[in-house]
This record gives C-alpha cells, sequence and structure tokens, in this order.
C-alpha cells in the first residue's frame, strides 16, 4: 500500500491527537498573532461606542447555554465591559430559554464585579427568564414593567431607577442578542420589525453565515461571529484604550489560526491523495483491461 | 502552575475528561457523564420552570389575592395538550393546537415575509450609491447575481435549457460557496469550543496558563 | 426675539400611528444645554393636578406613554431639568390615544400576501383539475433513486432510510415519506430489503402505512416486512448511534437520508459513506446541507425536496405550493430588475442636475420597506 493510500485510510484518532497539540501549545506559549477587526464588528462596536450614561438602555441577551459558552461568553463579557466602561444603562436579560440564565448570572456577576463604582439598579440591571420566546419578545414591545414583573432578585422593576422611564423598546438603544440559536431570527421579527428597534448580534460561526444576508440589508446593526468577533470585539475596546479583563477570545486565537492551518493541509493532502489514488487505479484498471 | 483548589472546578475538570474520552472509544466513564448531564439538564429545566413559570404565572394569579379567574380559560386550553397521552382524549390536542397554529401563522407570515422578503429585495436593488469603492461594487454586483442564479436554481417550472440552464450552472456554484463558507465556519465553531474547554483546563483547573 | 421663540424648549404630543391604541408619542424640540433629564407629567381633562408620565429620552427627544385610557383627553408638559435651572414647555390642546384598525404601515406584507395567496390557491385549483398539466422539471436525484435501489439489490445488500429527527407535522418528514413511497416501489419491484429506523413513534407508524402500500401497489404485498421500520430512541445522539450501527452492521449497499436533521447530519453520512454506500440525502435544514453536499452522493437541497415530493405524488397542494413560489420568485426578479433599472436611471439623472427621480425612487423604497406610512 503507497503512502497516499496509507494516508487515506489514516485512523481518525490521529486527526484528534494533532489538533489538541496545535490547540493547546500555543494557550501555552502564545505566538501573538494580529488581529484585524472586520466591517461587522467595528460597526456594532462603533454603534455602543457613541453612546453615552445620558442615552437609552442597552439590552444585552443572553441567548446561550454551556455547550455554546467558550464562544458566546467572552463576547457577552466585552459587551457588558464596553457599556459598563462607557457609562451606558445596561439591561441584562437573562434569555428566552430556561438553560440561558446562569450563563447571564455568571457573566454580569464576573463583569460588575470589575466595576465597583457602578451601582445595581443605578447603573445595570438584571432580568430572569420568562417563558414564551417570541410572545415574550412582543410582550417587552408594550411594556417591560409587566412583561417581567420583578427582576432577577425579586424587586419590582418600577422600583429600580435606572428603569423609570423605560417603558418599552422606543426606550432601549439597542438590543443585542448573545445568541448560540436562530433567536437572533426572532428578535429581527418581532423587536426589529414590529417595533422598529435596533439589532445587533452576537453569535457562534455555525450562526454567522446564515445572518450576513441581514447586514447587508442593514437590518442588523452589526455581527460578532464566532470566537474571531469576539477577539476582533477585545482588540477594539484595547485600541480605545477600554479595560478588557483576561480576553480569553485573543487569547484562544493563536489555537485557532494554527487548527485551521492543519486542518488546511488536511484537505489539501486529502484532495490530492484522492486524486493520485483514483488515478493510479484507473491506470491499474486500463492495464488490467489491455491484459 | 497553581493547581485549583475549587471542588467544583475539579469536577467540572474530570467530567470534560470523561466526556472527551469517547475520542478513544465508547467507555463506562463516557456513558457515566452523559447520564449526569441528561439527569442534571432536565432537574434544572424543570426547577426553573417551576419557579419561573407555573409559581408566578399560574399559582400566584390564580391562587393568591386579587384572583384572576380569567387565567382558568387560557390553563385548560394549555391543559388539553396532556390529551396525547390518553387514546381515548388524544383528540382533545387539536383545540389548543389550532389556537396556536393559528396564532403563531397570523402573527409570524407577515413579519417573515417583511423582514425575509420585502426588505431583502429592497437591500438587493443595484443602485449607484452602491457603487461607491471597487470593493462595495464587486459586492454589490456579486451579492445581486448571486440572488439572481439563485432564484433561478431554484425554479422547478422549466427545464434547463439552454441560457436558462446556464444561469442555473452559475446559481449552483453560488450556493456551493455559500456551503463551503458555512461548512468552514462550522469548522471553526467547533475548533472555538474545544479552545475553550482547553482554556478551562489549562488555566482554571491546572493553573498552567 | 421671534428667532429666540423658534428655537425655545417645546412639546408635542400625539395619538401613536398604527398601533391597539393605548398610546400617546410625546416629542420634545430644541431641547436646552445642559439638560440632565426631561421629565413628563400629563393632565387628564377635567382634573387639576399633573401627574408624573416618565421621562423622555434625551438621546431620541421622544417618548411612548403607553399608560393612557383610549378616548381620554389629556395635556402634557415637559420639563427640561439641569443642574441649576429647568425649562418648562406645554402642549397646545389635549390629545386622546385610538387604536387604528389598519395598520398602514404593513401595506406592501399586505399586498404581497394577497399576491402570493392568490397565486397558490389558483394554482392548487388548477393541480385538482388536471394534475399532469403543470410542470415540474424532473430532478437528477430522483433518478439516482431507481440506480441506487438497483445497484444495492445486485450487490445484494438491503436499502436504508433514514426520515430525519422531527414530528409528522414538519414539512420535511412529509416530503421523506413520499420519497419513501417511491424507494419502497422500487425495492419492492427489485425484491430487495428497506430498513427503516425512526426517531418519532408517530412517524413510524406513518412510514409502516406508506411502506405497506408501496409494496401492495407493486403487486409484493407479502414482501414487506413490518419489523423493518422501528422505533430507536427520542434522544438525538442516541438516535445517531443507533443508526451508525445499523450501517456497519448491515451495511446497506443504499442509503437515503431524508428529512430534517441537526448536528447528527454529518455523523451519519460519513459512517455511511466510510461503508462505501450510495447516499442520496434530502433537506429542509439549510444549516445541516453542507455537511449532506460534502459526504453524499446525490443531495436534495431543501426546496428541491418539496418539489421531488411534488413531482412524485402529483398531490394538489404540493404542486400549487411549488408553481405558487416559483410564479413568486418570478415576481421576486422582476422587481428587483426593475428596481435596479430605475435606480440607476434616478442615480444617472441625480448627477445630472435632476433630484427628482431619485426623490421618487427612494419614495418607492419607504413604501416597500415601510409601507403608505
Amino acid at each position: 500500500m503507497g503512502f497516499w493510500q496509507r494516508f487515506l485510510q489514516l485512523d481518525r484518532k490521529w486527526i484528534f491527537i494533532g489538533i489538541a497539540i496545535v490547540v493547546i501549545i500555543p494557550l501555552i506559549k502564545p505566538l501573538g498573532l494580529p488581529i484585524k477587526p472586520t466591517k461587522p464588528v467595528i460597526d456594532l462596536f462603533t454603534y455602543i461606542d457613541t453612546l453615552g450614561p445620558e442615552s437609552d438602555p442597552v439590552m444585552v441577551v443572553t441567548g446561550f447555554d454551556p455547550s455554546t459558552m467558550p464562544e458566546l461568553m467572552p463576547m457577552e463579557q466585552a459587551l457588558l465591559r464596553h457599556c459598563l466602561t462607557k457609562g451606558i444603562p445596561v439591561i441584562s436579560f437573562g434569555g428566552l430559554y430556561p438553560a440561558y440564565i446562569g450563563m447571564a448570572k455568571m457573566a454580569i456577576d464576573e463583569v460588575s464585579a470589575d466595576f465597583p463604582d457602578k451601582k445595581y439598579g443605578e447603573d445595570y440591571v438584571f432580568l430572569g427568564f420568562i417563558p414564551g420566546v417570541s410572545a415574550v419578545i412582543l410582550s417587552i414591545g408594550i411594556d417591560i414593567a409587566t412583561t417581567f414583573g420583578n427582576d432577577y432578585y425579586g424587586t419590582p422593576i418600577d422600583s429600580l431607577p435606572m428603569l423609570r422611564g423605560v417603558k418599552n423598546y422606543s426606550d432601549i438603544s439597542l438590543v443585542v442578542d448573545v445568541s448560540g440559536s436562530s433567536t437572533p431570527e426572532y428578535w429581527l421579527m418581532y423587536a426589529q420589525e414590529r417595533y422598529g428597534v435596533n439589532i445587533g448580534v452576537a453569535c457562534t460561526a455555525v450562526s454567522a453565515p446564515a445572518f450576513y444576508a441581514f447586514l447587508q440589508s442593514g437590518q442588523f446593526v452589526g455581527m460578532l461571529g464566532g470566537l474571531k468577533g469576539a477577539a476582533e470585539y477585545e482588540e477594539l475596546m484595547a485600541r480605545k484604550g477600554y479595560p478588557t479583563g483576561r480576553r480569553p477570545a485573543t487569547i484562544g486565537m493563536d489555537s485557532q489560526s494554527l487548527a485551521h492551518l492543519l486542518i488546511i493541509l488536511l484537505i489539501i493532502l486529502g484532495n490530492a491523495g484522492y486524486f493520485i489514488v483514483r488515478r493510479g487505479e484507473r491506470r491499474q484498471g486500463i492495464i488490467r483491461r489491455k491484459k | 502552575m497553581s493547581i485549583s483548589t475549587s471542588i467544583w472546578v475539579w469536577m467540572a475538570a474530570l467530567l470534560t475528561l470523561m466526556v472527551y474520552s469517547f475520542l478513544y472509544k465508547d467507555n463506562p466513564f463516557y456513558r457515566l457523564a452523559e447520564h449526569i448531564f441528561m439527569g442534571l439538564s432536565l432537574g434544572y429545566t424543570l426547577t426553573i420552570l417551576w419557579y419561573n413559570y407555573i409559581i408566578p404565572r399560574v399559582y400566584e394569579p390564580l391562587f393568591l389575592p386579587p384572583h384572576q379567574w380569567s387565567l382558568i380559560f387560557p390553563i385548560l386550553l394549555g391543559m388539553m395538550t396532556f390529551g396525547i397521552f390518553s387514546k381515548k382524549y388524544s383528540w382533545l390536542i387539536k383545540y389548543p393546537l389550532a389556537f396556536y397554529v393559528g396564532g403563531y401563522a397570523g402573527l409570524r407570515i407577515p413579519l417573515l415575509l417583511q423582514s425575509w422578503i420585502i426588505r431583502q429585495v429592497e437591500a438587493s436593488f443595484l443602485t449607484p450609491d452602491k457603487f461607491t469603492s471597487l470593493m462595495s461594487s464587486i459586492n454589490a454586483i456579486l451579492i445581486f447575481a448571486g440572488l439572481f442564479a439563485t432564484l433561478i436554481y431554484f425554479y422547478f417550472s422549466k427545464k434547463r435549457e439552454h441560457g436558462f440552464g446556464a444561469a442555473a450552472q452559475v446559481g449552483i456554484v453560488f450556493i456551493m460557496v455559500a456551503f463551503g463558507a458555512a461548512f468552514g465556519y462550522t469548522v471553526m465553531a467547533r475548533i472555538s469550543l474545544l479552545i475553550g474547554r482547553m482554556q478551562f483546563l489549562l488555566h482554571d483547573w491546572l493553573g498552567i496558563m | 426675539m421671534i428667532l429666540l421663540l423658534a428655537l425655545a424648549f417645546s412639546i408635542s404630543a400625539k395619538d401613536t400611528p398604527d398601533d391597539g391604541g393605548g398610546s400617546i408619542t410625546v416629542n420634545v424640540y430644541n431641547i436646552p444645554e445642559g439638560t440632565a433629564r426631561i421629565e413628563l407629567s400629563r393632565l387628564e381633562k377635567g382634573d387639576t393636578l399633573f401627574k408624573e408620565a416618565g421621562l423622555i429620552s434625551i438621546f431620541k427627544g421622544e417618548c411612548e406613554d403607553v399608560s393612557v385610557i383610549d378616548g381620554v383627553e389629556y395635556l402634557y408638559r415637559g420639563k427640561a431639568i439641569a443642574k441649576d435651572t429647568f425649562y418648562i414647555a406645554e402642549i397646545k390642546g389635549f390629545v386622546t390615544s385610538s387604536p387604528q384598525w389598519f395598520n398602514k404601515s404593513r401595506t406592501t406584507v399586505l399586498i404581497f400576501l394577497i399576491l402570493f395567496g392568490s397565486v397558490v390557491l389558483t394554482y392548487i385549483q388548477l393541480a385538482k383539475k388536471n394534475p399532469e398539466g403543470l410542470f415540474i422539471r424532473k430532478l437528477p436525484a430522483l433518478d439516482a433513486i431507481d440506480e441506487a435501489v438497483g445497484r444495492s439489490t445486485e450487490m445484494g445488500k438491503p436499502v436504508l432510510f433514514v426520515p430525519g429527527l422531527e414530528a409528522i407535522t414538519d414539512a420535511g418528514t412529509l416530503a421523506s415519506l413520499t420519497i419513501l413511497e417511491k424507494v419502497g416501489k422500487k425495492v419492492a419491484e427489485y425484491g430487495s430489503r428497506v430498513i427503516h429506523p425512526n426517531f418519532d413513534p408517530i412517524v413510524m407508524t406513518t412510514a409502516q402505512e406508506t411502506l405497506k402500500t408501496a409494496f401492495a401497489e407493486a403487486g409484493r404485498p407479502d414482501a414487506f416486512n413490518k419489523d423493518d421500520v422501528f422505533y430507536l430512541t427520542y434522544e438525538q445522539f442516541g438516535f445517531a448511534a443507533g443508526v451508525d450501527g445499523i450501517m456497519l452492521r448491515e451495511r446497506p449497499g443504499a442509503i437515503f437520508l431524508q428529512g430534517y436533521f441537526y448536528a447528527e447530519s454529518l455523523i451519519l453520512a460519513e459512517t455511511g459513506y466510510s461503508i462505501g454506500a450510495i447516499q442520496i440525502a434530502g433537506t429542509n435544514a439549510t444549516t445541516q446541507l453542507p455537511f449532506f453536499v460534502a459526504a453524499c452522493d446525490y443531495v436534495l437541497l431543501g426546496e428541491e425536496m418539496f418539489a421531488a415530493s411534488a413531482y412524485i405524488s402529483r398531490e394538489p397542494r404540493l404542486l400549487g405550493s411549488i408553481k405558487g413560489s416559483d410564479l413568486a420568485k418570478v415576481v421576486l426578479l422582476f422587481m428587483i430588475g426593475a428596481g435596479v433599472i430605475f435606480g440607476t436611471i434616478a442615480g444617472i439623472a441625480k448627477q445630472g442636475g435632476n433630484p427628482a427621480y431619485m426623490q421618487i425612487f427612494n419614495k418607492m423604497l419607504e413604501f416597500l420597506a415601510r409601507g403608505a406610512k
């Protein structure tokens, strides 16, 4: 059996080991590859960056569970950090499905701990899970206080100073859905189309291609796609001199780049091997027929 | 290097390793982790639903003053779905489903049409303001050509001959490029998940990052 | 003096248009420099005291008061509070809120809905009268079905049909059952065997009936084995593992992955590829299509699956929908084409010093996006 045939029958465990090596090494010894922010990320960053303490709140919606946490948690934390740094009032919404609330709590707790001067209820609020998915999105468009009743901690919405005067989407400057599923489509339909609120998206790389159509049409303000999008956002924060925390997405980008290189190499070799082996088999076939 | 002393971090790390052991082959450790996860996620969801739904949305408005008796009707309607568990009463599910499907379609179709079709059509118009730079011009033409050719590819009322067939061929090229991009993005997503877990193991657990 | 008055802090209020009532939109103009917040209060006709009605966003200069009662008359007052001073403005006359029967911003949606709905209904009626009269092109994957079943039979191997992970209500599952019928007939004709593992019990029962009919129509009712259509599990990856096991044990010659799939799609298609089976996939789950395209021999892409199903069954509703959506595509293409031509002419005219066409074009765009507001 030739090299190419052996290569094509390579046990997949070797590929797993190869990927593990190229992922682990740069985490321990970073390469510091440059990160160049792209337009969808710059658009979302710029939109938020133009807001300030006097603007309407930004609503950050948690739309992910632990399965997509590595991609989306850095985005949510970067977005919350950005808002709190700029003094923009933040509504952290624990999400449309039960599994998301834990992630939302983790994000807001970790980020707010780095901003001891920011007060709960005055600078940021945390709203819990409400069942109903599309009904919840629509209901926020009518009245936030009636939709939620209380915040996550059981405090009535009416008694939170930050939410005085915030009745529905018309008092919210931007909704950013940090989502590991198709929920941005719901926000687009039921919040943007129905009530006209601006929507930004922070999504997994799997979902990103599907949302480009809405970026192009201007229906989404901007988008962070996958770990790369998170790293770009962290980079933009750093360039402005804002506090960024540990920058988990940036740390992971070296590993991401090396893993991609390995996969590209494997795709090229795999395809080359396939054609070489097939050509060899055809030739043998021709020889056999001649006999 | 400072290994974590938190029991929760250790538990999460061990469970991660147990799940990754599947890459070698199926084994009891993987099965254990899988079953713990399934049981836990079900219990977690039920708890969240109980305290965020049943208690504040059903029990409190109905049984505590001021009683909202009108809620009985939607609750009864919702309870009809449980009819599915009995052969005799499975027909009951038709009524809540009729409300659900009717309401949902009425709500969704106009908004879907507006956001997915009308807005997209509007954005596809090639106008001089889309040709401000070389890149924006190329993008605008590609989007327009892609939309045009892809719609032709999915046109079933005509045989694929001559120019129509050629346009459909261009359409499939665009579709394949889109699939390639989606596949690439998926690879990126899966690697990101691995990176996230590795960061957890190396930073949070072993403390060597 | 006049200029100063014109620039003075002012406020206006009107019934929020195109809504279900219970809302008045308040706007403020010329917000004084240094304003920290703008408090809104309102007076109900007949009352003597202004009551607090919320805060007006300085950022947008607008606020929607959603705590009003339809038909009641209100007078609004805005108080812009700066560091050391405040400014007051009041609206002229009372305003009331009322619901509107027709939301003008949805005019275009209504036009599109009526247009597309009537086209689909017309085609359904036509299909009912003469199903053979409506042309739908045959898809290459349909020819491949005969080839795959034939080759599988030649090799003495069974055919595996996986109907996806959705319930019977999903359009993809229904289309997959129509394709199953065709596969079933071919299998019966060739005297082969079809294995049909299921994720959903109702789909299983329907698939049993479908195959039973297909075998009967092919004249081989005795060859149908009910046990070949069986229930596996309702757990996503448990189902994937089960199907993978069947592929490795039974070594089918042809595999059909038809229906709605999730993340297990690549696992199934990859295992099928590794055993050398001919694979024909079809799904309306667009996110999973790239994986099927990478690992299968033929793929029915999204709507192609429904077209294939309509082609096989000639069912009027399916045929009507496909023909209707085809016409909708033509309309959309013409709209886009007309938009491009008119937009270009308007752009050139604007550059030549005549902005009138561009204004008309922009109004058209506005109408398309937000109706006749």
